[in-house]
């Protein structure tokens, strides 16, 4: 009697996931197994394998990946222990500036390290401004930019990488520590033996996402005119999508890559996490590291963030800049790009767009949710457990793949093509495209808040003579408001900077989202560098304002955010 | 108020059985407890009552209407829940208010039903308080305010004083029933503390398995438990395998054959007449026990003291007689503690305070 519109939600819900998460992919990889006359075809994936132009992009795809990864790591893992278990000057500040490398666009924060470290940076003007003067600096980026494209990454994602080590060491029972200590083990193998195996789960699940993301980043090495590497060569194959079925093979390598890896995971690790055997039941001693060992500390936080706010500082510098060249700062500051910028056809109403798009997919991510967060966590319906799976792997599966399905599934002659408005108009896919993405950041703190309100807070209320839906307004919605807006925040700020979908869906320039609008003005004649910097500017200074907001509103439950 | 009848409820969670053709009767105005181990299906008894759980065979009637299927929010029934279940986002008063609300009572009325109720708890200060400021106790009083402000039919109590501490529970005990003979609601109480339930109810259900065991006022299910169990569970008690003999009269009273001799005790239940020979078994307390050193007494276990236990108001000591079994026995305001010295000892008891069960 009361299951009815709760069944009927699960199947909307099941429905609209299986159109526009399921069926996107599921068209792609069709496309790229199907003869030109129907049948199934292993030649597309053999043509890819065979051409060394595409096995160079593969090649160097993973190369992108392992490397981002790995300096990913190298930046988060001492940090996050060094935060996790010792008190030193300055550690909430720092604790929140560890993020700010997530309000930038990495592709935006290009243009600024191309600034510093290109051949004619500032770099180069402080170091050797001899060479400099001979024409023939030294190259940082290395050769082919591969190393700049990895180092840009890295910088921009560790901080997913420390949120969720942070959260999984915040999470253990001090007692697992202590009970080896008292066992006699000294400090260094307890870290060995005890702390990292058990932290490994989040280790895993935040390097896993880091390195699917460094897998399938489109971003970076287009700003960085990096071709050979299968994202940049999906995004050029897209102006041939009618005829050639060369790109969709290369999404289905990429996404079954992508699985592999996310599912490998899953497998080394569970689902479980440890959380069973080691939730803190006492608050850890956190002893504070006195005299020159606590600056120390706080010399080895800040300097991984100043390396981690070059980029964004490259950016300012670039928007502020008349002219930067061969010089350590720029020769002298103007506003004029900020007025540029704004004056420039594509500008406001990117801006507009932007925050239409990320604006209606937010509002269809709460509503989505909640409801499948009370389904999953209030209900025993059957069924429950695949949406709860299903809602999560958008975080697997790479933007990219999502974006050229639904460009792919509303082509003229194709079943979705009424989602395309009158001139184009992409409005309705690209929300949808945004909402499906950042669907598993609201799922996942709506289910959090769910979790730790009890249900008998509900019970009291129906019991009291209130209505289900009524409980659910008065009672329930208030109790996880603060998981809420953190959750949709961070789905609208990642709808602002949002890269493969807005660079693939909107073809057209009064379409164009902000993240698209930067990339063109960027590619244009004479300031372009510096227009761009200055929208970019304008994004982060919007997107610290939220992301601050976030991390305010949900401490350090926040690194749960990033697991699938 | 109402009173409740419960006709052949049955409930499974998977292939659990958790409750078993359950049968009731609540008195209107009536303080009925429900009383059993942990597991045993008392709580889920309980929420079957507010309407959070639908039974798969069986009804649910309120004053003769079947409400077996209305949701919980129709139900007019008030919960107290274990954890007290106080909204942390609204304050003291917000929360006594909120069921008034729900009911659309005038604004006037649902301020002085507030302030009403919140001063029958002695908390009428605390209005504007907000959750998290308040001690377990003043929880505990705000959780009963706000039950008993709607004015509920029946008033159903779920371990209300398993999160406080001892001296505090004493305290709300004797505070609950002041309080719901004042209303004079039909009260349903759920708990596993026996003490509490000899303490409060009118009468009281012992349940075991999903099952009730025995229906009854207090004294009759501590005088009179009709089986093992439930004697086991309320009060303590000593077992001593037997053979019944004969009816002897007066009344219920009858003999039974043990091991150590011919004993004369009580027939619990009126409707069992074992035939001679029958396999019984005789359930004694340890306060009925008396101790003593005469070898010739009726009713008589002898044995050697092997445990002795000063606890102030009573001394505990431990019987062994020559098969093995142990014997507990304890003596009120003892002037003074005998030794476990092994010593040859004699235990008696009236013939009232023997009850012959069944085996």
């Amino acid at each position: 009697m009361k299951r009815l519109p709760t069944y009927g939600f699960l199947l909307f819900i099941l429905l609209a996931m299986g159109c526009f998460f399921v069926y996107p992919i599921y068209h792609t990889v069709r496309e790229a197994f199907t003869k030109p006359g129907g049948g199934f075809t292993l030649e597309y994936i053999g043509q890819i394998f065979g051409n060394p132009l595409y096995r160079e992009g593969l090649g160097n795809a993973l190369k992108m990946a392992a490397g981002s990864t790995l300096g990913a790591l190298l930046l988060a893992l001492p940090l996050a222990l060094l935060s996790a278990r010792f008190a030193f000057p300055g550690k909430a500040l720092l604790g929140a500036l560890v993020l700010v490398p997530l309000i930038l666009p990495p592709f935006v924060g290009t243009i600024g390290v191309k600034q510093i470290l290109g051949q004619h940076g500032a770099l180069n003007a402080l170091l050797m401004p001899s060479q400099v003067a001979s024409g023939y600096p030294a190259d940082w980026l290395g050769h082919g930019r591969l190393l700049g494209v990895i180092l840009m990454n890295a910088l921009h994602l560790y901080p997913i990488l420390y949120l969720n080590i942070t959260a999984s060491l915040a999470n253990l029972d001090p007692a697992l520590d202590e009970a080896a200590e008292n066992l006699g083990c000294p400090p260094w193998r307890r870290f060995w033996r005890i702390t990292l195996p058990l932290a490994m789960p989040g280790l895993f699940a935040g390097a896993s996402i880091v390195f699917i993301w460094g897998f399938t980043e489109l971003g970076v090495p287009l700003m960085f005119d990096f071709p050979r590497v299968t994202p940049v060569q999906i995004f050029d194959g897209i102006k041939e999508i009618g005829g050639n079925p060369l790109p969709y093979a290369l999404v289905a390598i990429m996404l079954v890559a992508s699985l592999l890896l996310f599912l490998l995971s899953k497998c080394l690790f569970g689902r479980s996490d440890f959380a069973g055997t080691g939730r803190a039941s006492m608050a850890a001693q956190t002893p504070t590291l006195k005299g020159a060992r606590g600056w120390l500390a706080t010399a080895a936080f800040s300097s991984i963030i100043l390396l981690a706010v070059l980029p964004h500082c490259g950016v300012t510098l670039t928007s502020l800049a008349t002219d930067w060249n061969d010089t350590v700062l720029p020769s002298g500051f103007t506003l004029q790009h900020y007025r540029d910028a704004l004056s420039h056809g594509l500008t406001v109403p990117s801006i507009i767009n932007s925050l239409k798009y990320a604006g209606l997919a937010t509002a269809l991510d709460v509503v989505l949710g909640v409801t499948i967060a009370w389904i999953v966590v209030r209900t025993r319906l059957p069924g429950r457990h695949l949406l709860d799976a299903l809602a999560m792997l958008p975080i697997a599966v790479p933007g990219l793949v999502l974006a050229f399905g639904y460009l792919a599934m509303t082509r003229e002659g194709q079943p979705f093509h009424w989602l395309i408005g009158a001139n184009e108009d992409p409005y309705w896919i690209i929300v949808i495209a945004y909402a499906i993405r950042r669907l598993p950041y609201v799922v996942r703190s709506a289910s959090a808040g769910l979790q730790q309100t009890s249900v008998s807070l509900e019970e009291a209320a129906q019991n009291l003579g209130c209505s289900p839906f009524r409980t659910l307004c008065r009672i329930t919605l208030p109790l996880i408001a603060a998981n809420l807006i953190a959750g949709a925040l961070l789905a609208f700020s990642f709808g602002m900077l949002e890269v493969s979908d807005s660079l693939i869906l909107a073809q057209k320039g009064e379409h164009f989202p902000i993240t698209k609008a930067i990339y063109n003005l960027n590619g244009a004649l004479g300031n372009g560098e510096a227009l761009a910097s200055a929208l970019g500017v304008w994004a982060m200074v919007f997107l610290s304002i939220t992301l601050l907001g976030t991390g305010l509103l949900l401490g350090k439950k926040m690194g749960a955010l990033f697991r699938a | 108020m109402v009173s409740i009848q419960i006709r052949h409820l049955t409930k499974h969670f998977g292939s659990t059985l958790a409750l078993d053709d359950v049968n009731l009767t609540i008195e209107s105005g009536e303080m009925f407890f429900l009383l059993g181990p942990s597991g045993c299906g008392k709580t889920t008894l309980l929420r079957h009552i507010a309407g959070f759980y639908t039974p798969d065979q069986g009804q649910l009637l309120f004053d003769q209407r079947d409400i077996t299927n209305l949701p919980p929010h129709k139900r007019n029934t008030a919960m107290m829940f274990q954890s007290y279940a106080l909204w942390p986002h609204l304050t003291v008063g917000e929360n006594v208010a909120f069921g008034l609300e729900e009911r659309k009572l005038p604004r006037a009325q649902i301020d002085s039903r507030v302030q009403e109720s919140l001063q029958m708890v002695r908390l009428g200060h605390l209005a504007d308080r907000k959750i998290n400021q308040l001690s377990g106790g003043q929880q505990q009083r705000v959780a009963l305010a706000r039950s008993l402000a709607v004015r509920p039919d029946a008033l159903l109590l779920d371990e209300p004083l398993s999160n406080l501490d001892a001296k505090l529970r004493l305290e709300m005990r004797s505070e609950i029933r002041r309080i719901c003979k004042e209303f004079g609601v039909t009260a349903v109480y759920v708990t596993h503390d026996q003490k509490e339930a000899l303490h409060l109810a009118d009468r009281l259900a012992v349940m075991e398995k999903g099952a009730i065991s025995q229906i009854g006022t207090p004294r009759d299910i501590f005088r009179s438990p009709r089986s093992a169990s439930v004697a086991a569970f309320i009060g303590e008690a000593n077992f001593l395998p037997a053979h019944f003999l004969a009816s002897t009269g007066p009344g219920p009273l009858a003999t039974a054959r043990t091991a150590h001799g011919l004993f004369t005790g009580r027939l619990t239940d009126p409707t069992w007449h074992p035939s001679p020979g029958e396999p019984v078994q005789l359930c004694l307390r340890p306060e009925a026990l008396r101790l003593s050193d005469q070898p010739d007494l009726p009713n008589r276990i002898g044995g050697r003291l092997i445990d002795s236990i000063y606890l102030g108001e009573l001394a505990q000591y431990a019987v062994q007689d020559p098969a093995g079994t142990t014997f507990h026995v304890s003596e009120l305001n003892p002037a003074l503690l005998r030794p476990a010295d092994q010593s040859v000892v004699s235990l008696t008891a009236a013939p009232d305070d023997v009850m012959i069960l069944r085996a």
